[in-house]
This record gives C-alpha cells, sequence and structure tokens, in this order.
C-alpha cells in the first residue's frame, strides 16, 4: 500500500505586505500553490491513502479564499483519486480553543474526507486491510488521552497519525513551535505500528525508522532559516540523503515503511545570504560588502536575509539606505539583520590585586579607539588627537604658575 | 568489696605497665574476659590510698608443687586408680595473667603494684572501658552494645557513638563463622540500640541493609520470640524490646515484571514491599560495574562517556539518516542496531569505526549494556520509568532493606554500587534527609575480598571505608573470614566484633595480638557471645547481647510462607490496591483486559511513582483511553459531481 503523508500545511497562513494583482496576500497565495503542486504530484503518484497530520490552516478562522480553495483541492483529489481515503486531523492551529466555536475541518466530511477534530478515531479501511488511529493535537491534550496502540487482532497495516513535539526535537534552533503535545518512544510505541505519521515540525525528520515528520510544504515559522539549517545539517550527517532538501511530502510503502521525499518546488526561494563580519568597518565599506552580497544572488521577488554581526549603531545609522530601500524594494522581503556588538567590559578598570592601573592616556585611548565614530573620520588620527590635547593640558597644569 | 585474689610479681614474671600477674581461690567466679580491678593500699578496693589499675584476665594457669609428672607416677605406684590416695594433697594454685585496661592516675605510667585484686563492679567497668569520658559527659554519646558478664557481674557495655558512627572514627566490622546467626543477629541488635540510643544532638540516623541471603532479613518489622533472660537483658540495657517500628523494604521485580522477586510475598505482607526497578540512565552512570577487568580500558570508557554525553537523553543523528532519543535499553538496541547496519549497509562494510569508535568496542559495550537488561530483567526495566529509593526523604530511624538475594550477581553489583554511590552523593549535598547512614553488607569477603581484581565495588567500599565517617555513611560489615578481607577495609573499621571463629582463621596473622586462652575462648563463644575491640577499649571485651526483637528469616519464611506467584492480572491489582485500598479488583482487570504487559507495567510504574490520590483514575490516564474501530457508514466512492467552483480564489 502506497501513503502519502502531509502535515502542516498552514493555508490561509498571511506574511509581509505584499500583495497579488487580485489583491490577496502573497505569501497566502505561496503556500495556496505549493498544496497544489502537492495535490498535482499526488495526482500521479496515486497513493492508495492520504493522511494529513494536522495544521491544513493556519488559523481556526481561515480566510473565506483559504477555505474554498482547500475544497477544491481535496475535491480534486477525491475525484482524482476516487479510492483514496483522506484522513485530516487537526493540529493546534486549527483546533478550536472553546467547543461551541466549531471546525471549518469538518466541512470536508463532505467530499468523504475522514475528519478528527477533538475526539481520536480509529478509522478501518477494509479494502486496504488498514486501520488508521487519527489522533488529534485536542486528544492528546485531554486528561483521559487515547491509547495510542493498534487493536489487536484487526487489520493488517496499523497506522497512527498525530500532532505533538517529540522529545528535544527543534530546540537547537528554535525551529519547533511551543505548546504542541508532548510525544515521546514510550507513548508512540513505533514498534507496535506500521507507520506513524506526524505534524507539527516544520522540517521532515524521523524519530523512528517508521515514524516521520513530513515537514511543512513552505518554509513557515518558526525560523524558516533555522529550517534551512536543521536541512543543511541533515545533508552533512546524512550523506547521500539529497532527495530530502527543500519541502515535501513523504510517500511511504507499506508494510515496511519504506520512505520516500516527494519534494514540492517551492512558489519562491528562501535565500540567506552569506552573514557579513562588520568589526572595524565603517558604514562605507559596509555598504559595499552588502552591495557585493547582494549582487551575487538573484533577489527579486525572493525572501531574503543577510545577517551583518558586530555593526556599531553610528555605522548603522550612516549606511546608504537608500540602496537597502532598494533592494527591499527587489525582493519580496529583505531583511537587513544587524546585530550590535556584545557589550564589553572595560578592561583595567576593576584591577585585582597586583594588576598595574592604567595611566589617565591608556584609559582615555583605549575609551577613543572604542567610542562610536563618524564613519567619514579616521580613528587613529581622531584617538592620536584626543591623547595629545590630554597631554597638552597635563602639561599646562603641571608647569608651575 | 571482698578481695578475690593478690598480685604477684617474680623476677621472671614481673609486674609491668600493661601486664600483671594474680593469684586467687581454687573456687572463684574470675574466668578469661573478666575485668578485675587492683588497688593499691586503701580498704574495700577504693583505692583511696593510692594507684588502681584495671585489667582484662587474658590467661589462665593451675598448677602445684609437684616437681615433675613422673613424681605423681610414682605416688600412684602408676595406678591411676590410686592417684587420689595421697596421704596429703599438694598444694595448689590459680594463677592469673591479666592486660591493664587502665591506669588511674594515668600519669606517671608505673608497674601494677602488688596490691589485692577485686571483681569489678558496674563503675569499675565503665572506668575500666574508659567509658566515664562519654557516658557521664554533658552529651552523652553511648550506644549499649551488651552486657559483661564475666565474674558474675551483669554490667552494660557502651560504644561511643563519635567513634561508631563517626566523625571520629567509624565502620564496624563482625566476623564469625556461619550458621550461628551470630553476625546478622548482632547488627540487628546494635541497630535497635543505635535507633533507641544515637543522640538527639547527633541529628537522625537511617539504615541501608542489604539481603543477599534468602529471608535474612525480611521480616525486621514483625516481633520475633524473646525468652525472659533476653527481655531482661533489654531492659538493663534500655533498649526497647520491639521489632523495627520503621522499615522499607525493596525488592526487584520478577521477569514477569509485575510479581516481587522476593520471600517476603506472604498476602499479608507483600503489600509493604516496594518494587526497586531501574532504568537505562541509572544503569549507564555505573556502567563501569558491568565491565569486568579485562573490558575496562580506554576506548570502552571513551565510548561509554560519548554515549553518556552526546546520545543518553539526547536528539542524536547517527550519520546514516537516523535520529534517535535513546532514553531506554530499548532505544539504546534500535541506536547500535542503527549504527552496525549503517557500518555494514550504508557505507558498505568499508569503514569499521565510527566517530573514531571502533566497532570491537562498540559491540562490547552494547553487549555488557544490553546483556544486564536480560540477565536481571525485573531489576532492570527494558522500556520504562524506574522506581527508587526516596533519595530526598530517607525517614530518621528507618531501615531500608534491599532485597538483592535472587538478583543475578551482575545485578546485586550494581544495585550495591548504584545504592552506596547515591547514598554518597545525596549525603555530600546533605539532602538524603538523615545525617548519617549506616550500610549493612554481609559476605564482604565476596564484596572487598584481599586478593583478586580490582573492581568497582571493593574501589567504592574502600572509599567509604576511607572517606565515608566525614560524610556521615559508616558501613557495618560481616563476613566469616576476616582474613580474607581487604586490609584497608578491615582496618579503618573503628569497631570491631568477633562471634566464634574458626581454628584455621584464628591461626591466620591477624589474630597474633590475642593469647591462646583468648582464641580458644573464641573458638568456643556460645550463641549471643562476642568479643569486641572499640578505639576507647584497650583491650578486647567479651559482651552477651540479646537475640534481636524481630523475627528471624527461617522462622519468618515458616510464619509467613511465600505465596506463589499471581498471575499478571492479579498482580497488577495487588499492586494498585496495596496504594488505594478503594480500587476494586474488576475494575482494573477490565481496564487491562486486551492492553499490552508492557505498556500495564509502564502506567503500573508511573502510579507508583506519583502516588496520586486517585490511583485507579491516574492508572487509567496513563494507560490511555481505548479509541473504538469505527465501522465505516459510506464506501469510499467517488464523490458525487459537484458544481465547479466558479472562479480561483485567489
Amino acid at each position: 500500500m502506497k501513503l502519502a503523508h502531509l502535515a502542516d500545511l498552514h493555508l490561509g497562513f498571511r506574511q509581509f505586505d505584499r500583495q497579488t494583482p487580485k489583491g490577496a496576500n502573497q505569501r497566502e497565495v505561496d503556500v495556496a500553490e505549493v498544496c497544489k503542486r502537492a495535490v498535482d504530484d499526488m495526482l500521479e503518484q496515486k497513493p492508495e491513502l492520504i493522511v494529513v497530520a494536522g495544521d491544513l490552516f493556519h488559523s481556526v478562522r481561515p480566510t473565506n479564499a483559504a477555505i474554498l480553495y482547500c475544497f477544491r483541492q481535496l475535491h480534486r483529489l477525491r475525484t482524482g483519486l476516487p479510492g483514496t481515503p483522506i484522513v485530516v486531523i487537526a493540529g493546534e492551529h486549527d483546533t478550536p480553543r472553546s467547543t461551541e466555536t466549531g471546525s471549518i475541518l469538518r466541512l470536508y466530511e463532505a467530499l468523504g474526507v475522514e475528519i478528527a477534530v477533538e475526539e481520536a478515531r480509529r478509522i478501518v479501511f477494509p479494502t486496504l486491510d488498514c486501520a488508521v488511529l487519527a489522533v488529534p493535537q485536542q486528544a492528546l491534550a485531554k486528561a483521559d488521552r487515547p491509547a495510542l496502540r493498534p487493536e489487536a487482532g484487526r487489520p493488517t497495516l496499523n497506522v497512527l497519525v498525530t500532532h505533538g513535539v517529540y522529545g528535544g526535537l527543534g530546540e537547537e534552533r528554535g525551529t519547533v513551535e511551543y505548546g504542541g503535545a508532548e510525544l515521546s518512544r514510550e507513548l508512540l510505541a513505533p514498534e507496535k505500528w506500521d507507520y506513524i505519521a506526524l505534524g507539527h515540525y516544520h522540517t521532515a525528520q524521523s524519530v523512528a525508522t517508521n515514524a516521520w515528520y513530513s515537514g511543512s510544504l513552505e518554509y513557515l515559522p518558526p525560523n524558516p532559516w533555522g529550517q534551512l539549517q536543521d536541512e543543511a545539517a541533515q545533508r552533512t550527517t546524512a550523506k547521500g540523503k539529497k532527495d530530502r532538501t527543500g519541502k515535501g511530502y513523504l510517500l511511504v510503502d507499506l508494510p515496511g515503511a519504506r520512505v520516500t521525499f516527494r519534494a514540492i518546488a517551492p512558489a519562491r526561494r528562501h535565500i540567506d545570504l552569506q552573514p557579513v563580519q562588520a568589526a572595524g568597518l565603517n558604514a562605507k565599506e559596509l555598504d559595499a560588502q552588502i552591495a557585493e552580497r547582494v549582487s551575487a544572488a538573484k533577489i527579486d521577488d525572493q525572501i531574503v536575509r543577510l545577517l551583518v554581526w558586530d555593526v556599531e549603531r553610528a555605522v548603522a545609522r550612516d549606511l546608504d539606505h537608500a540602496a537597502i530601500r532598494g533592494y527591499k524594494a527587489r525582493a519580496l522581503n529583505f531583511q537587513l539583520d544587524l546585530r550590535r556588538p556584545e557589550a564589553r567590559r572595560a578592561l583595567g578598570t576593576s584591577a585585582g590585586p597586583g594588576s598595574r592601573r592604567q595611566t589617565l592616556t591608556e584609559t582615555v585611548r583605549d575609551f577613543l579607539g572604542r567610542r562610536p565614530l563618524d564613519a567619514e573620520l579616521n580613528r587613529e588620527t581622531f584617538v592620536n588627537l584626543g591623547v595629545e590635547y590630554l597631554e597638552t593640558a597635563a602639561r599646562a597644569e603641571g608647569e608651575p604658575g | 568489696m571482698t578481695a578475690i585474689g593478690k598480685v604477684v610479681a617474680t623476677e621472671l614474671k614481673p609486674a609491668t605497665p600493661h601486664q600483671f600477674h594474680f593469684w586467687t581461690a581454687t573456687d572463684t567466679s574470675v574466668g578469661i574476659g573478666a575485668i578485675v580491678k587492683v588497688a593499691e593500699g586503701g580498704t574495700g578496693g577504693t583505692g583511696d590510698g593510692g594507684r588502681v589499675v584495671y585489667g582484662v584476665v587474658t590467661e589462665g594457669f593451675a598448677y602445684s608443687d609437684l616437681a615433675t609428672p613422673l613424681h605423681d607416677v610414682v605416688g600412684a605406684e602408676g595406678d591411676p586408680t590410686r592417684a587420689d590416695e595421697a596421704p596429703t594433697a599438694r598444694q595448689q594454685i590459680r594463677y592469673w595473667t591479666a592486660a591493664v585496661l587502665r591506669q588511674t592516675p594515668e600519669e606517671p605510667l608505673q608497674p601494677v603494684p602488688l596490691g589485692q585484686v577485686y571483681v569489678a563492679d558496674d563503675a569499675d567497668v565503665a572506668q575500666a572501658l574508659r567509658m566515664d569520658t562519654f557516658l557521664f559527659s554533658a552529651t552523652p554519646t553511648a550506644i549499649p552494645v551488651g552486657l559483661y558478664t564475666s565474674a558474675g557481674r551483669d554490667s552494660p557495655v557502651y560504644l561511643d557513638a563519635d567513634f561508631l558512627l563517626g566523625p571520629e572514627a567509624a565502620h564496624l566490622n563482625i566476623s564469625g563463622v556461619s550458621g550461628l546467626a551470630t553476625k546478622t543477629s548482632a547488627v540487628e541488635f546494635l541497630l535497635a540500640s543505635i535507633f533507641a540510643h544515637f543522640p538527639a544532638h547527633k541529628g537522625r540516623v537511617a539504615a541501608v541493609c542489604f539481603n543477599v541471603k534468602g529471608p535474612d532479613l525480611c521480616f525486621l518489622d514483625q516481633p520475633g520470640d524473646l525468652s525472659d533472660e533476653d527481655r531482661r537483658r533489654y531492659e538493663r540495657l534500655e533498649v526497647p524490646s520491639e521489632p523495627f517500628q520503621r522499615v522499607r523494604l525493596y525488592a526487584p521485580l520478577k521477569a514477569d515484571g509485575v510479581n516481587l522477586n522476593t520471600l517476603r510475598t506472604h498476602p499479608d505482607l507483600v503489600g509493604d514491599v516496594e518494587p526497586l526497578t531501574w532504568g537505562l540512565q541509572e544503569v549507564v552512570d555505573y556502567a563501569e560495574v558491568l565491565l569486568n577487568r579485562d573490558d575496562i580500558d580506554a576506548k570502552a570508557d571513551a565510548f561509554i562517556d560519548f554515549l553518556r554525553d552526546r546520545v543518553l537523553g539526547r536528539t542524536f543523528d547517527d550519520g546514516f539518516g537516523t535520529t534517535h532519543r535513546v532514553q531506554t535499553f530499548a532505544d539504546l538496541d534500535r541506536f547500535f542496531r542503527a549504527v552496525f547496519d549503517g557500518l555494514e549497509i550504508t557505507a558498505g562494510g568499508r569503514s569499521d569505526t565510527w566517530r573514531t569508535h571502533h566497532i570491537a568496542t562498540m559491540r562490547k559495550v552494547r553487549n555488557r549494556l544490553l546483556n544486564i537488561s536480560t540477565r536481571c530483567k525485573g531489576l532492570v526495566t527494558d522500556d520504562g520509568p524506574s522506581s527508587d529509593l526516596p533519595w530526598n526523604g530517607f525517614e530518621d530511624r528507618t531501615v531500608y532493606v534491599i532485597d538483592i538475594a535472587n538478583v543475578d550477581p551482575l545485578g546485586q553489583d550494581l544495585v550495591f554500587a548504584r545504592v552506596v554511590s547515591r547514598l554518597r552523593e545525596q549525603l555530600e549535598r546533605r539532602e538524603l534527609g538523615v545525617d548519617a547512614v549506616i550500610v549493612f553488607v554481609d559476605e564482604l569477603n565476596k564484596y572487598a575480598p584481599g586478593d583478586g581484581p580490582e573492581t568497582y565495588v571493593k574501589k567504592m567500599l574502600l572509599d567509604i571505608s576511607e572517606r565515608g565517617r566525614y560524610l556521615g555513611l559508616v558501613l557495618f560489615g560481616a563476613e566469616q573470614f576476616r582474613s580474607q578481607v581487604h586490609r584497608r577495609v578491615v582496618g579503618n573499621a573503628g569497631t570491631q566484633v568477633f562471634g566464634r571463629m574458626d581454628m584455621d582463621e584464628l591461626a591466620t596473622p591477624g589474630y597474633q595480638v590475642l593469647t591462646p586462652a583468648t582464641k580458644s575462648k573464641l573458638a568456643t563463644l556460645p550463641i549471643g557471645e562476642l568479643m569486641i575491640r572499640h578505639p576507647h577499649f584497650t583491650q578486647p571485651i567479651f559482651v552477651r547481647f540479646p537475640k534481636p526483637p524481630v523475627l528471624r528469616g527461617r522462622d519468618g519464611v515458616e510464619r509467613f510462607p511465600p505465596a506463589a506467584d499471581v498471575p499478571f492480572e492479579d498482580a497488577v491489582v495487588r499492586q494498585l490496591v496495596r496504594l488505594d485500598r478503594r480500587v476494586r479488583p474488576n475494575q482494573v482487570k477490565d481496564l487491562i483486559a486486551d492492553r499490552e504487559q508492557d505498556d500495564v507495567r509502564r502506567a503500573l510504574a508511573a502510579v507508583r511513582r506519583t502516588r496520586p490520590d486517585d490511583v485507579l483514575a491516574y492508572f487509567r490516564k496513563v494507560l490511555g483511553a481505548r479509541v473504538e474501530p469505527e465501522a465505516l457508514l459510506r464506501e469510499h466512492h467517488a464523490v458525487p459531481p459537484l458544481n465547479p467552483i466558479s472562479d480561483e480564489p485567489y
């Protein structure tokens, strides 16, 4: 049996103040577009079961456009793959906080989609000889949490679909959202399942050979840049795993849980330019470096970040902001992330026993050497001039009057 | 006070500052081990006129004026039946050698005066054994250890708590042949005495006893049969003749994970036994225990450190495409398999190292670690949480018995190493809940032998012996052959106790300081009598102690026969009912029907660890609600044609 595992589509997600010609938020359209591409791919791959492991929508009350769009895509799947059941669970984004709010997901039951919003459901598909335990995020948080175990002696294949955070996944780079239901190996018991489809963590990742997060279809918060780094780290540790680059969904062959990552072409790229080390640079030099980084990449209509380390406040003030505005106009979003230098403790001012106290001249030289300075000033000349003034004053004071 | 003898000194056998000789009447109460007093001048043995010397009898002689044995043969004309027909009885002498216990005044130290000899009374015994310093001080630290009963006396003998439980000296070692119940009984009585007399100003005290043989220590909370004589001795020593009021018994589970691996499984008593189960984290911290001498090398150490620092409890990418979070033995097994498969399949078998660790080293460590979960199944849970001693809440005057009698020897070492190490850590941080802990270890021959390999357990026992007294960690060790226990373990014991000894053992160099008479007495010592060496006593002293006020192991098994193992469901019910009497067996059985035993065990462990108010509700919660399969009302046919949405929404 071929199973398609998607999660974290976040339809209706909006970001940045950019609109399409029809007035929609550009990022919302991007998210919808990759969803459509995933559906296109599934119609080609013809999985026999499709599971969506939570966060189909970005919010409990998504935009009308998102609801309609989702309806169209699910309709395409149901008509294109009539024998393929679709199971959707609610994640923490599309779970209503109170019962009376209701869930828009129920709408899709009209299309024959199996929906689990509050309670866990064990859905048996006799023709597939498969049972799916669909456990929405809400059910995991309840006091009478369901036992995440297959029924003994029931269908041959058993699949668990749920949404939550597994162990310390994503903590290193802050790429996992706070507040998900806690999952653990004891809770999931992967050895008892043929496959476990997880949602919540936005990077494709296995937690056991047969338990996977499919990741999101787009680079979405939290920390999409960290997700890029997560992927890079996976590439460096997992040689020969380049097929997992980018975003996509998983195709799983059962039994045996042979997982194939189906990459989905992004609507636009996230480009993390090579960071700049600005310590010791004046504004003009830094402008030049920024321009160099930007010119090396095709940033037009892309989502771009340039990280600049150790930028003094005065240097930041004197940057060529007209040029920066130009970059921002070209990219869908250009984030110039200027990081201040870490506060340094003045050395020599709290000398311990046995250490030499700085002379006044040394103290002044040290201070002027660190003081923020206008970009056009030459620091060495500036420091020498200050020291000269001081020595002149000292001589004047010392002369007998 | 009537004199019973007189000190005599000749040129050949003079009185010295540490030894003297005296004679007594033929019919005397004095014997080996008796404490006597020599008073110089004065009357009635008060010593008013001068020096008073206390001594303990170490040797006895009887002889007459017979020149040679041949004279007696000739006198009886060679006929033994006529030997008693001699017209005059020969003059006899009872002649004793005593070792000096104390002189007053102590300076100047002089030879023992040739004064009259008296039998010591209670006050004299206290003086002789220097017990007055801790018995009558403003903050007394006296712990009764038994009664001095020689020479018809019945005087309590006390040990100084500062020298028994630290900080001045510490530790107690007891030797004796097995089978007389002397060693265990003596320790049980001494614990009762310590709990009754441990001075308040020294804080709180608890005891941890490892039960390594049969049911020896399984019934410390049950009363035993005491004779009137025993009760009188308890009264005399001012120790209550009652079993221990607070006993916490821990035993690992059997391989089924629910029945307890102990002989205290009688239905009336099993409820008081806490399961002792450990997981991977608890074991890996003491992985060195599992490695024998041949295994210990820098490579294995480095790999174990790597596991501890980088793998356990962390998200770890093995480099072959799988991310692990190793928290249980099952996880660890999967981790190793993934790495080995990775090396053999992904790397095509071209490499035999992974992260600088050789595959052979990894296989060795894997085998040792996973082996323990197989050999000690029940103590070490394969994949579940642990149930442990209350490391932050030890209670005052409580005995914690850890029953590892039926555990694999490797598991025994592990339990011992971990428990003692944790005790030391908690005492160092002052977070144990008590100020001093007595650890009773039987069979020191086995755990700290004088020869043999340097094991982790031996190193730890040496460490306790040498540093424990500063922390309040006190070792009460027992063994059959003291000569075969590591010298530093025995030597660091401030108090040495000897029961009946084997003559072969007494012939070893460690007993050369004892006189032949003392050795003879030790070799024939009756049950209930001991010889004690203590820092305050300058010579060994013989004391009698009453039978301990608790049910002996063998009697306990007869009175409370162990129950047969119960089926899984009943064992689960029993454990839950023990935590909450309101739990109804049928509810539990319904709840766990068709559930996997692993899941039930895990839920049970969670309940034991959490101790919720509503046990059944919590058990149900951890177990998780059952999700019934749904019968799909509709088949997954094609979706009926719907009117297409007129326009693309975006």
